[in-house]
């Protein structure tokens, strides 16, 4: 007879992907004034004013979204845990979803720090070195992308293989994860931009990519609780 | 179409639908940009070798058409008949990069690349991600010709052969719209 798999702290460790969500729109998006940012083509002197006039919300800003970026490592565990149901503990697509969200948290981490810097005395720095961090926060956050697919591909992957009639996370969602992987891809062409469609403000490579990867996690969040439910039956 | 009759994987038709969504964009933000600079986008238009994009469009509806039959095959339980159908779609689909890698030789030989003006990036970003799709397109062929030689179950076998397919006639679709669109649609 199998063991009962020891589902304690999986819950709580899930609800980490929905909260990361949350803080980041409020701290980066909101406080950090990310959402959208500004286009590559904004004068320096508009960013530099900018940073100046609210170094206090961003340094908030930031300085919680730090603190909560290690949230969406502790999610993409749990989610490990539930890909430990459906192929063999093991299996290198577990250590790949785990390494993953690991490093997806380091992509975070790093650039807040680069915007924190950037507020911490933007009195003393010159209006270039300004846009500068700022540029270089927003072309490690996109250009990062490719840590995120390397969780979202093992994922994706991991579940297509669940022999279940009915697998713990529905192909579809498995699928998504896979396109939304891929879509990020799109993010190469952005340094190439200053404006429209493929700049990093732009209609593709942020409304779009940051959307589908928002919203990938309460969704994918929801059907791991479902999955939790199933494996506690069994 | 019931569900037991829809070809396929499910999930596959799912991420067919969301990239198909994808290039949907991708043509409203290319029709805002040519309503905007008809005059820039016609010359662009005219810059493009006709010929090379419709020999393109000939390589991926025959190799889309040897894919159908490689299906056809399979269904009536001839494995070996649609390993050599899906080898001639292999063979015939791969003229496809030599063809691009020309087309885009030749551009960027004369100076033209992506941020040469608003017409040439989409042109190149579009078919560059197209030609992604594409290159995925002739790993997926590659390994369903090796799943016709494994003794897997038959419908296993027919289900992941039929997904294939789908993904690889949705690349032929994508295709025939970006050629009618950059190579063919005059401004108005």
């Amino acid at each position: 007879m199998q063991d009962k798999v020891d589902t304690r702290y999986w819950r709580f460790c899930l609800w980490m992907g929905p909260l990361f969500i949350a803080v980041f729109f409020v701290c980066w998006g909101i406080l950090g004034d990310n959402f959208p940012p500004f286009a590559p083509d904004t004068p320096a002197a508009e960013v530099a004013g900018w940073f100046r006039g609210n170094a206090g919300s961003v340094r908030l800003g930031m300085v919680v979204a730090m603190t909560f970026a290690p949230a969406y490592g502790v999610w993409g565990y749990a989610l490990a845990k539930i890909l430990e149901q459906t192929i063999e503990k093991d299996s290198i697509l577990v250590q790949l979803a785990r390494v993953g969200a690991a490093w997806t948290t380091i992509t975070v981490l790093v650039p807040t720090s680069f915007w924190l810097t950037a507020a911490f005395r933007p009195e003393a720095l010159p209006d270039w070195a300004i846009q500068m961090l700022y540029d270089m926060a927003w072309l490690l956050i996109d250009l990062a992308y490719a840590v995120t697919s390397v969780q979202m591909f093992a994922l994706g992957v991991g579940w297509l293989s669940d022999k279940r009639a009915v697998p713990l996370i529905p192909k579809w969602l498995s699928w998504y994860g896979i396109w939304v992987g891929f879509m990020f891809v799109a993010e190469c062409i952005m340094p190439y931009f200053r404006n429209g469609a493929f700049a990093r403000s732009g209609v593709l490579n942020f409304w779009i990519e940051f959307l589908i990867w928002m919203g990938w996690v309460p969704v994918l969040t929801l059907y791991a609780f479902r999955a939790v439910r199933r494996i506690e039956a069994q | 179409m019931s569900r037991s009759e829809q070809p396929g994987d499910s999930g596959v038709w799912f991420f067919i639908f969301a990239d198909m969504c994808t290039f949907a964009l991708f043509f409203l933000i290319f029709s805002l940009g040519r309503m905007a600079q008809p005059a820039l986008y016609e010359a662009g238009r005219a810059q493009l070798d006709l010929m090379l994009g419709l020999a393109n469009t000939l390589i991926l509806l025959t190799s889309g058409a040897f894919m159908a039959h490689a299906t056809r095959q399979a269904r009536g339980g001839n494995w070996t008949g649609a390993r050599r159908s899906l080898l001639t779609a292999l063979v015939v689909g791969s003229a496809f990069a030599l063809t691009k890698a020309v087309e885009w030789a030749t551009k960027l030989n004369h100076g033209i690349g992506l941020t040469t003006n608003e017409f040439f990036t989409y042109y190149f970003v579009f078919t560059g991600v197209h030609f992604l799709h594409f290159l995925i397109g002739m790993v997926v062929l590659g390994v369903l010709i090796g799943r016709c030689r494994r003794d897997l179950p038959q419908a296993d076998r027919l289900r992941w052969l039929e997904a294939g397919g789908a993904y690889w006639h949705m690349v032929d679709l994508l295709w025939i719209v970006l050629f009618a669109m950059l190579y063919l649609q005059r401004a108005a």
